[in-house]
């Protein structure tokens, strides 16, 4: 996550420096007498510049339009009409939005506390600096590089519903099975969840393993002095320690879990019976199979409040707990 | 600090007037001039057979009258670049695509009507395809080029081996599907067959629309004209409950349909076909090339789909011409659209082993045998003219497709559930999305 920001932050700085602006910006710091802080007002804005621009066209405006579009029946040849609430009545009133809702919240909160869990299971396992662990953590970390199409085509594979499918062949050796995985209503969701976990588990471990060299090894070294076996130790120590991490990972995973789509429309795309069917993919079918922008971009906004809100109530229980 | 936040809103602002298009009266005629060249967008993949087809016939087009067309192939997000340029009033003068685009399209004013007599030959379109491109106020909006409909594909060698004959019926079907499922036709020892290949996904209404083939054929319907271009819903109709049990026992009781059926789209399940892990597929003459290849042309044959309770009514699909509104050469369009359903226009786009336009020709005088002298395609050919039947053109067909697929998904994934109850369900949601597109009857 540091890497991305420095990185974010460096880029506007190296487009805006061979720029003419720049030069200015460099003839006036150059003149004598000027004081430290009062320089030119718009130079920052002259540096933030490229940046905001790109921002502006491929972020705000669109997001601004997709809001004003969100309160229109959208036909660009014959004009939009203004339809006040009537598209987010669509949505919020459409067959099955509820239950949508509901599959988006249990499936958002199945895969992150399961991909928090074994990330640091993982991330536990790979501590340290051995050459071979650095192979092995990049072997475990292959799920997240893989796209999400062949991950889902893969998973489609081993979630074979018959006896020879490749983990039922599994369970058949416990005497277990075969499961319909995600042919059946009653697994599909578990199913569905299990390859989220699979795939952002290892995504989590990386984040957890940066978090771990943070954690002080007195404190590790104090706590075996006090007797703490192995268990207490983690549990006492290591996770307090990683508790700014666990907190970014959740905002970023419980984003990520309510804007589930892909997995989910290739898996199932919402079936068997409704039994995946998730917000976006609700949204992907009224707004943009029927081809009514209007109502996709309502579907948007709605789910755009709810990770605001999500978001904002997660920083407000952070800061009151570091008070 | 205060006045680089104006600076800033300012910057916004400038950039927001900057962005927002001018919008003008819409749908206005513009000035005629019969020199300017077609602009043509044919939905198929870029640099594929599909654009070759088009740009052969488009050739053929510009030597037969002297008009110039100028064809784009754009296969993702069709839809979404024709909005971009309907925002920028610009649209292309002509689109080939799918017949069922046509309630969408229309209702979002995109399509000027077409004169019928001013198209050369349209009275050589075969009946249920003129029809198909009719709006639902009965007015003409698109013209068809090519079609398709649904036959049968059988294993031959498993027929043969387990001594079966061609079915004649649904009671033949049933029998030759459980036969398939349970008698090792591929014999090697392991119960790994299924009888019947089938895409249940609901992704773009798949389930929906393999179900059609029977649902038709047993006499049912999703939705039912009431007279005066309304609808009312169908689905708890006698025949429609009866042709959705008959489809599910083959499914929970024969188990004769491939395993996983409910979440595969297409791909997969013409793999279960190619693979040898099925045995029956319902499908469009579009797979033939594709499993001459795969599979071996005398593995399976091409047969009509067995007469149902009712009659063989199948699917049909296809292209239309669509003559797209505002264009600054109208008569060039209505050549074009003569052009494309005439004889000449209609044997140009079928010529070729591949990069053909033209399925099966819409023209009655063309006969398919003239230029393509493999039968298989002639019953494909036969099934259209005697059997074909297309969905209706309402304003927005997808919604009645979604729900139909979403219910007959739920009815063959979880066999526990009540038929008659679900499809109770399923016209009350039919009810309001007819409602809501101003069709329901009263």
């Amino acid at each position: 996550m540091s890497l991305d920001q420095a990185e974010q932050a460096a880029l506007p700085a190296a487009g805006s420096a061979p720029r003419k602006p720049g030069r200015k910006g460099g003839a006036v710091t150059g003149r004598p007498g000027r004081s430290r802080r009062s320089g030119r007002w718009w130079t920052p804005w002259l540096f933030l510049a490229p940046a905001l621009l790109l921002f502006l066209y491929f972020k705000f405006i669109p997001m601004a339009s997709a809001l004003t579009m969100s309160f229109q029946e959208v036909q660009p040849y014959l004009g939009n009409k203004w339809v006040g609430t009537e598209n987010y009545a669509t949505v919020l009133q459409s067959h099955g939005f509820r239950e949508a809702a509901w599959h988006t919240v249990v499936l958002a909160a199945g895969q992150t506390a399961g991909s928090m869990a074994l990330g640091l299971a993982l991330a536990l396992l790979m501590e340290g600096q051995s050459r071979r662990l650095g192979f092995v953590r990049s072997a475990a970390f292959l799920p997240v590089v893989v796209p999400i199409a062949v991950v889902a085509e893969l998973w489609r594979i081993m979630y074979h519903p018959t006896e020879d499918g490749m983990l039922n062949s599994l369970l058949g050796l416990v005497g277990l099975g075969p499961s319909g995985f995600i042919n059946d209503p009653d697994t599909s969701m578990a199913s569905i969840m299990l390859t989220g976990i699979w795939r952002g588990a290892p995504y989590d471990m990386m984040i957890i393993l940066a978090g771990l060299t943070s954690v002080d090894r007195g404190l590790y070294e104090a706590a075996k002095v006090d007797g703490a076996n192995r268990r207490q130790r983690v549990w006492h120590v290591t996770v307090p320690g990683l508790r700014s991490v666990f907190s970014i990972l959740f905002i970023l995973a419980a984003i990520r879990g309510l804007r589930v789509f892909t997995e989910v429309f290739l898996l199932t795309n919402g079936g068997p019976d409704g039994s995946t069917e998730v917000v976006m993919t609700l949204i992907y079918k009224l707004g943009l199979e029927q081809n009514r922008l209007g109502v996709g971009a309502a579907g948007a906004v709605l789910l755009f409040v709810a990770t605001l809100i999500l978001t904002v109530v997660v920083q407000l229980l952070r800061r009151r707990e570091s008070k | 600090m205060k006045r680089s936040r104006w600076v800033g809103a300012g910057v916004l602002a400038s950039a927001l007037v900057l962005t927002s298009c001018s919008s003008g009266p819409a749908g206005v005629d513009a000035k005629q001039n019969s020199k300017a060249p077609l602009e043509l967008w044919t939905r198929t993949t870029p640099g594929g057979p599909g654009e070759q087809g088009a740009l052969k016939l488009a050739a053929a087009f510009e030597k037969a009258t002297g008009y110039k067309v100028e064809v784009t192939a754009i296969f993702d997000d069709f839809e979404t670049k024709l909005q971009q340029r309907a925002a920028q009033k610009k649209l292309p003068d002509i689109v080939m695509n799918d017949v069922t685009q046509l309630g969408a399209m229309h209702s979002q004013g995109l399509l000027r009507e077409i004169d019928l007599d001013r198209i050369k030959d349209s009275g050589q379109i075969i009946g249920q395809g003129l029809d198909s491109g009719k709006s639902v106020d009965g007015k003409q909006y698109g013209l068809p080029y090519s079609a398709q409909a649904s036959a049968l594909l059988i294993r031959k060698d498993w027929r043969q081996k387990l001594k079966l004959d061609v079915p004649q019926n649904w009671d033949d079907f049933a029998a030759m599907a459980k036969a398939f499922t349970t008698q090792d036709p591929d014999g090697d020892g392991k119960k790994n067959t299924a009888g019947l290949a089938a895409p249940l996904s609901t992704k773009r209404g798949y389930a929906s629309w393999y179900f059609s083939n029977f649902l038709w054929a047993a006499g049912g319907d999703f939705i039912a004209e009431a007279g005066k271009g309304t609808y009312k819903p169908a689905m708890t109709s006698e025949a429609s409950v009866k042709a959705m049990q008959w489809f599910r026992d083959l499914g929970c009781k024969d188990k004769a349909i491939q395993p996983g059926a409910v979440t595969m789209d297409t791909p997969p399940t013409n793999e279960t076909f190619e693979a040898g892990r099925t045995g029956m597929f319902v499908v469009g003459p579009y797979l033939l090339p594709r499993f001459d290849e795969t599979l071996g042309k005398d593995k399976y044959e091409v047969v009509p789909m067995p007469k149902g309770p009712k009659d063989a009514t199948v699917l049909a699909e296809g292209g239309s011409v669509y003559l797209m509104a505002g264009s600054d050469n109208q008569a060039g369009q209505d050549a074009f659209a003569g052009f494309a359903v005439s004889a000449e226009g209609q044997k140009t786009g079928m010529a070729g082993a591949t990069g053909y336009t033209v399925q099966l020709p819409v023209n009655k005088t063309v006969d398919v045998s003239q230029v393509r002298t493999d039968p298989r395609w002639k019953t494909y050919a036969q099934a259209y003219e005697d059997s074909g039947r297309y969905a209706p053109s309402i304003p927005n067909w997808t919604p009645v497709r979604q729900a139909t697929a979403d219910t007959v998904n739920a009815l063959m994934a979880d066999c526990g559930l009540n038929t008659e109850a679900k499809l109770g369900e399923l016209d009350k949601q039919l009810a309001d999305i007819l409602k809501e597109q101003g069709i329901a009857a009263s």
